[in-house]
């Protein structure tokens, strides 16, 4: 599925950015990283207030005041997109790259028709005239597997379920064929069978065209049925990466392993499931060192200095394309310090 | 569509229904024998007995109410005590001046009201957003016919740019329009800023920039459509405001219209003008009611009326 050679559809860099508040600046996304390359999934996956969602608008520059990009680059095929002009970056969202988003109930405009408002963006990126925008906007609700195209397009949103805004938000957005599709949380707000129509729907598409797929969720289900390459967030910072098999097999960082022995399995069978014991530090008092630390099992002293994103060290057996993780566990240091914790102990866990 | 309108309609008919009796009441509401308050002190008691035979007075209530709403079926309002014109023919022509007047007033308050508010709501907390709040403020708390006679003095009186009084001139009417419509404009002003800031927030304008909406349009079509929803309706409750508040523009100006002739019946205890003017503009108002409800339904798809 992934050839490393190809270029990245998307390249995010040290993509850093603060809310600026009467208490101080929040850094809600600090320092992420990451790539999407054609035909690819990237799903990102962490708790509420790990930034995760943060990111996905801020590679659509959606961020309101008092929030803003702050740093870092983000390019599209090799295009920097913090550098284009308002009205320049205008002309890529909903054209080269568009987003789906969480709610479908409020998401979609109440005062116009569906039709109006899948019509408005080939209106304005593809320069169609009325009829002709007509004709596509019944092509894409079709495509999306909306019954009856041609009267739905005269619908309010409030008259369709929100399985069937879901599908209308998706065609908006495909409809000029982005190179790159972010959703975020794009079936948290649906019934379960609804959630995989819509992802098998947004699989099929991409089968298609062959674009690039961002999803942000919390739900690791969705990650495991949908997601190539997977990155957790915790805190603002991505604590570990990697494609989804190796992720699922052997999850390497605490935070990752926590969250996978929080939910329930089918093949394992256990009295009671695991929870991560404490919250999310404020940003107020982000600890200075690793930032899971007060809530991991495993922290020791060298915890105190903050980690950065590598590649494990050779010791974990076999495993040395197992992606990046953000942990002192998987560093040469971590030994040399002579902790207690092996690394064949911490494997348990997961 | 035509359900919703035919529905509403027959909405209108028990308001109808009470805005009549209580305009009826008012007659019966005199202390004292009404007769004598309008005959005055010094009628004899032939001259009581004819004012009572003229308004009906002597029969039970029900059926003064009854006859009282058939006259008003043939558009009859009875006739004035002082001067036994019919109220119809006073009430009129005076109507059509205060419903122009208010006409004017509205466009200054729409139009002021509507320009302010989005100015103020596009630089949330800006100088000005501030500037425009300070004013509507002001606009708000300046008496009407203070502002009036003020406009007077300068535009009129100084300047010499337009007429001090009367109606019937386009110029004549700058002047009562902007008198009548600051007020009008502010609580415009402030409204429509708060429903724009409130709808910038929505998901649905966000999803609108992700499409690649131009901002200007994102502002002005996707945000103003939904911002105009409440808006309309402190619109449609203005213009009635305006027209029972026409009395102090129209007396300011010295304009003939509804407003002044209620205050002369009220002066000379000419009840059946009152009552006429009362009811002439209670229906005026339940009816730009009945428009407003219309306009919303036009404006917001989701209004079902159950």
């Amino acid at each position: 599925m992934t050839t490393k050679d190809h270029t990245p559809v998307l390249k995010v860099e040290n993509l850093q950015t603060s809310f600026f508040t009467y208490d101080g600046e929040v850094k809600a996304v600090d320092g992420v990283d990451f790539e999407v390359r054609e035909n690819e999934t990237l799903g990102i996956v962490g708790e509420s207030g790990s930034g995760k969602s943060i990111t996905s608008l801020s590679v659509m520059q959606l961020i309101q005041s008092p929030g803003e990009i702050i740093g870092g680059k983000i390019e599209l095929n090799g295009d920097d997109l913090l550098q284009k002009s308002k009205a320049q970056f205008a002309k890529y969202r909903g054209n080269r790259l568009s987003m789906i988003f969480q709610e479908p109930m409020t998401s979609l405009n109440p005062v116009f028709t569906v039709g109006h408002q899948v019509a408005e963006t080939v209106k304005i990126h593809k320069k169609m005239g009325k009829r002709e925008a007509h004709q596509e906007v019944i092509r894409m609700l079709k495509l999306v597997g909306i019954p009856a195209p041609e009267s739905r397009a005269k619908s309010y949103p409030h008259e369709l379920s929100g399985g069937m805004r879901q599908r209308v938000m998706i065609a908006m957005a495909l409809a000029c064929e982005p190179e790159l599709l972010i959703a975020d949380e794009p079936t948290t707000a649906l019934d379960v069978t609804i959630q995989a129509q819509i992802l098998e729907l947004i699989k099929r598409l991409q089968e298609s065209t062959g674009m690039a797929v961002m999803i942000i969720t919390h739900d690791l289900g969705v990650i495991a049925e949908t997601a190539d390459q997977v990155a957790v967030m915790y805190a603002g910072e991505v604590v570990e990466q990697a494609d989804v098999k190796t992720l699922f097999n052997r999850p390497l960082h605490p935070y990752t392993q926590g969250l996978m022995n929080s939910i329930p399995r089918h093949d394992v069978d256990v009295d009671e499931l695991e929870v991560i014991r404490g919250t999310v530090p404020s940003p107020a008092e982000m600890p200075s060192g690793c930032r899971f630390a007060q809530r991991c099992p495993y922290a020791s002293e060298i915890c105190n200095t903050h980690p950065s994103l590598a590649a494990p060290s050779n010791n974990i057996d076999g495993h040395t394309d197992a992606g990046a993780v953000r942990c002192w566990i998987y560093t040469d240091e971590w030994d040399a310090e002579g902790n207690p914790m092996k690394n064949e102990e911490v494997q348990q866990g997961s | 569509m035509h359900i919703f309108i035919i529905r509403r309609l027959l909405q209108l008919i028990p308001v109808i229904i009470g805005v009549t009796l209580v305009a009826f009441l008012i007659i019966q509401l005199i202390p004292g024998d009404a007769a004598q308050v309008m005959a005055g002190e010094a009628a004899s008691e032939e001259q009581l007995e004819q004012v009572r035979e003229n308004l009906g007075l002597n029969e039970p209530l029900y059926v003064q109410y009854g006859l009282f709403l058939a006259d008003l079926a043939q558009f009859d309002l009875g006739e004035s005590v002082r001067t036994g014109q019919p109220v119809m023919e006073l009430v009129a022509p005076r109507f059509w001046i205060t419903l122009e007047l208010a006409f004017w007033g509205l466009v200054v308050a729409v139009s002021v009201g509507l320009f302010l508010g989005i100015l103020a709501a596009n630089k949330q907390n800006s100088f000005r957003d501030f500037g425009t709040m300070a004013a509507a403020v002001i606009g708000l708390s300046m008496p009407n016919f203070w502002l009036g006679l003020m406009l007077m003095y300068v535009f009129a009186n100084q300047l010499g740019w337009l007429p001090t009084s009367g109606w019937g001139d386009w110029q004549q009417i700058f002047l009562p329009a902007i008198t009548m419509g600051t007020a009008g404009a502010a609580i415009i002003a402030r409204m429509t800023r708060s429903a724009m800031l409130e709808v910038i927030g929505e998901d649905y304008v966000r999803t609108a920039r992700a499409k690649g909406v131009k901002e200007r349009f994102v502002i002005y079509k996707h945000a103003l459509r939904n911002a105009l929803i409440p808006v309309v309706t402190v619109i449609g409750l203005q213009f009635g405001y305006f027209l029972s508040g026409a009395v102090l523009t129209e007396s300011v100006f010295s304009i003939n219209g509804l407003g002044r002739l209620v205050v002369d019946a009220i002066a000379q205890r000419d009840f059946p003008v009152v009552q006429g003017t009362v009811i002439v503009l209670a229906l005026t108002f339940v009816f730009v009611n009945f428009v407003v409800d219309v306009l919303y339904r036009v404006l917001n798809k989701r209004i079902e009326l159950n």
